[in-house]
């Protein structure tokens, strides 16, 4: 009898171990790859893509090959329906994901209720981790992290560049009126306060607004020397031509993120208008390599994979919180829920030795406490990066 | 006294720009009686033609009209022969509107797998030069627009008053069974001035596109002004509509001046509501037969 269990369970377990060892270890690729946000949705998921070959190349993880299985987040709904499909049918051990902070924040409800742990590695927004869940990790800069950027580099960088006291610079703070546009401007508002930042107005608009003459009309009359606009494209290219022709040229304009990184934009609005406008982003491509090493070799695997240069950076961010999290996985025992959590838990990694520049660590509701957002500015029709000084190709252009 | 000018002249400038695209809808609305929400994308679909031709053939943007308008007009009778005519007949007028529901959200999606989310750039070719008048500043591109909305309204009442077909239009928006006992092709009418009205958002298209970034739900910027336009003037009436966008136009103009850029459009929605109640038909509204047959 017990001769009997002891070899059913030694059977068992060298059954186990045999499928195990044959299998693939399956994880979700949770992005839109269709529709609206498609464009940026599979420049993300490339980057992923890009970490998954290298590790897979490496010997996989836990001696297994990593196997992505896709799900389209086309919208909220579908972003909901596929989680749940990768879960329940397709059986992955953690979603990667998402690029949109909604479809994000949908999402991961679906993997918190199942136990399954979500990885973001690239919306912004915060709510994303604020809502305290116990399996969703993120690893990128959030929209906090850009308000604390612009602050800094405009106390730091700015404020000596045109030769004025911090607390002189008068400060407008535009920005379209969604839950992008308002919490980051709302963090702009707060650290310049902390800071001492004299800010003489806030205003929220329509993203779909045809005509801004008028908030540049009350933005030239109060004298403000620093714009803060926080926008998508056609409102970055809108109030950008429309400043322009009323004549109104602050000392600086800086744009958070959106349409202000997009080399269309500055096609648009023309690179003689855009040149030295300042932008607070995640890692771009002509940024100093020492501070962000590996960079180099991202961008020639990219090429060779899908024959073109990167269309945005934010492959390059999803590259490197995929890679650092399936090292750590490496590193972990199986792949349960727990083991998991346990092993990305363990990630402590500083700046400037990944390709994104900022470091890992998870701290408060899992959001990674090192992500950093960095300064570029437009020279020359190229956003080039400028702050911080580490990361730095170029100084930055100011006029006195 | 400047900034006062100036506002004047933005004000002005943006009700220009909403009449151009409101003047098609309307005539639509007044004459075939179909609400087109289809509309914008007319506009977004003749941007990116002007785009086109433009970019592939060199030429100034206001040269692109030669193709941009028949294109449009194309455009605007196929949809009344082959959407709405089949639903003319239908029990509930409201399955037209949501036939132009369904295309317009047909035409965006075709859009953004032709052209990509990203946005397209018609070459701005001077329009975009600012043009000083006294204290106040504006863009050739804007003054053309306006110029051309002016000349569109005319041209458009004119051609109702005065011309046989505009008299057998009018006669259709008026009666329909009785147009047809006159002996004249309402079936025929109503694809004429859906290609009309889709043709004037083709001249607005052209105007439009050196102006703004073209995207697939560029149509969406516009359109929500250019229904509050036209029932603000009058649901039909075209010197209506062109009223009604000057009052917008300015109104969002000074509103984001004095009480700020996020009060903009609870100030415009205001003065709209209070026009409604005062005015059920608008400005310019008469008791509209609303109906397809006769009352």
């Amino acid at each position: 009898m017990k001769l009997s269990l002891l070899l059913k369970t030694t059977v068992a377990a060298v059954l186990l171990t045999a499928t195990a060892a044959h299998a693939d270890v399956k994880f979700g690729a949770l992005y839109p790859f269709s529709g609206q946000l498609a464009l940026l949705g599979d420049e993300s998921a490339r980057g992923l893509e890009i970490a998954v070959d290298e590790v897979n190349a490496a010997g996989g993880v836990q001696g297994e090959k990593v196997v992505l299985v896709r799900g389209d987040a086309v919208d909220n709904n579908q972003a909901i329906g596929e989680a749940r499909r990768l879960i329940s049918r397709e059986k992955v051990a953690a979603i990667f994901g998402s690029y949109s902070s909604a479809r994000s924040i949908a999402a991961s409800q679906v993997a918190e209720l199942s136990g399954i742990p979500y990885f973001e590695m690239g919306a912004v927004a915060d709510e994303v981790t604020g809502r305290g869940l116990k399996f969703l990790y993120r690893t990128n800069p959030t929209a906090e992290d850009m308000g604390k950027l612009i602050v800094e580099m405009i106390v730091n960088k700015v404020a000596p560049g045109i030769g004025k006291k911090p607390e002189d610079l008068k400060i407008g703070i535009i920005h379209e009126d969604s839950s992008y546009g308002t919490s980051v401007a709302g963090h702009q508002k707060k650290y310049a306060a902390e800071a001492g930042l004299n800010v003489v107005s806030t205003q929220g608009y329509p993203a779909s607004t045809v005509d801004m003459s008028s908030l540049v009309l009350d933005l030239k009359q109060r004298g403000v020397d620093v714009v803060l606009q926080t926008s998508y494209q056609n409102d970055s290219v809108l109030f950008l031509q429309q400043a322009n022709e009323a004549g109104f040229k602050p000392a600086a304009i800086i744009g958070g993120g959106g349409g202000y990184s997009m080399q269309p934009t500055a096609d648009a609005v023309g690179h003689k208008v855009i040149d030295g406008v300042l932008d607070a982003d995640f890692t771009q491509f002509l940024v100093n390599t020492k501070y962000t090493p590996g960079l180099e070799t991202f961008v020639e695997a990219y090429k060779k994979k899908y024959g073109e240069a990167p269309r945005s950076g934010h492959s390059l961010n999803n590259y490197v919180g995929a890679k650092i999290l399936l090292d750590a996985i490496n590193k972990g025992k199986g792949f349960t829920p727990d083991a998991l959590v346990a092993a990305v838990n363990t990630i402590d990694i500083g700046e400037g030795v990944t390709a994104a520049g900022y470091g890992l660590k998870f701290g408060k509701n899992n959001q990674n406490e090192r992500a950093k957002m960095m300064g570029m500015q437009w020279q020359d029709g190229k956003l080039v990066t400028v702050y911080p000084e580490a990361a730095a190709v170029a100084p930055m252009r100011l006029a006195k | 006294m400047d900034t006062i000018l100036q506002l004047l002249a933005n004000g002005l400038m943006l009700g220009g720009l909403f009449a151009i695209v409101a003047v098609g809808l309307t005539l639509i609305f007044g004459i075939v009686k179909v609400v087109n929400f289809a509309h914008g994308e007319f506009l977004m679909v003749g941007m990116y033609l002007t785009f086109l031709v433009t970019r592939m053939l060199g030429l100034h943007p206001f040269v692109a009209v030669i193709v941009v308008v028949p294109a449009l007009f194309l455009i605007g009778a196929l949809t009344q022969r082959l959407i709405i005519q089949p639903l003319m007949s239908a029990r509930d007028d409201h399955i037209q509107i949501f036939a132009t529901v369904g295309l317009s959200t047909a035409l965006i999606n075709l859009a953004l797998l032709v052209f990509g989310a990203d946005i397209a750039n018609t070459p701005a070719s001077g329009l975009r030069t600012p043009i000083e008048i006294g204290p106040v500043r504006v863009l050739s591109g804007q003054i053309a627009i306006f110029v051309a909305s002016i000349a569109l309204v005319i041209g458009l009442q004119l051609f109702l008053q005065n011309t046989a077909m505009g008299r057998a239009i009018r006669a259709v928006a008026q009666n329909r069974s009785a147009a047809q006992l006159m002996g004249i092709n309402v079936d025929r009418i109503y694809i004429l001035t859906f290609g009309i009205g889709a043709a004037c958002v083709g001249v607005a298209a052209v105007l439009i596109a050196p102006l703004y970034p073209t995207s697939p739900t560029i149509g969406t910027y516009f359109v929500l002004t250019a229904f509050v336009v036209v029932v603000l003037g009058g649901l039909g009436s075209i010197p209506g509509a062109f009223v009604g966008s000057l009052v917008i136009g300015l109104i969002d103009s000074f509103a984001g001046f004095y009480i700020g850029s996020d009060m903009r459009e609870v100030a415009v929605f205001g003065v709209f509501l209070l026009i409604l109640i005062l005015r059920p038909a608008g400005l310019f509204g008469k008791q509209l037969n609303l109906s397809h047959v006769s009352p």
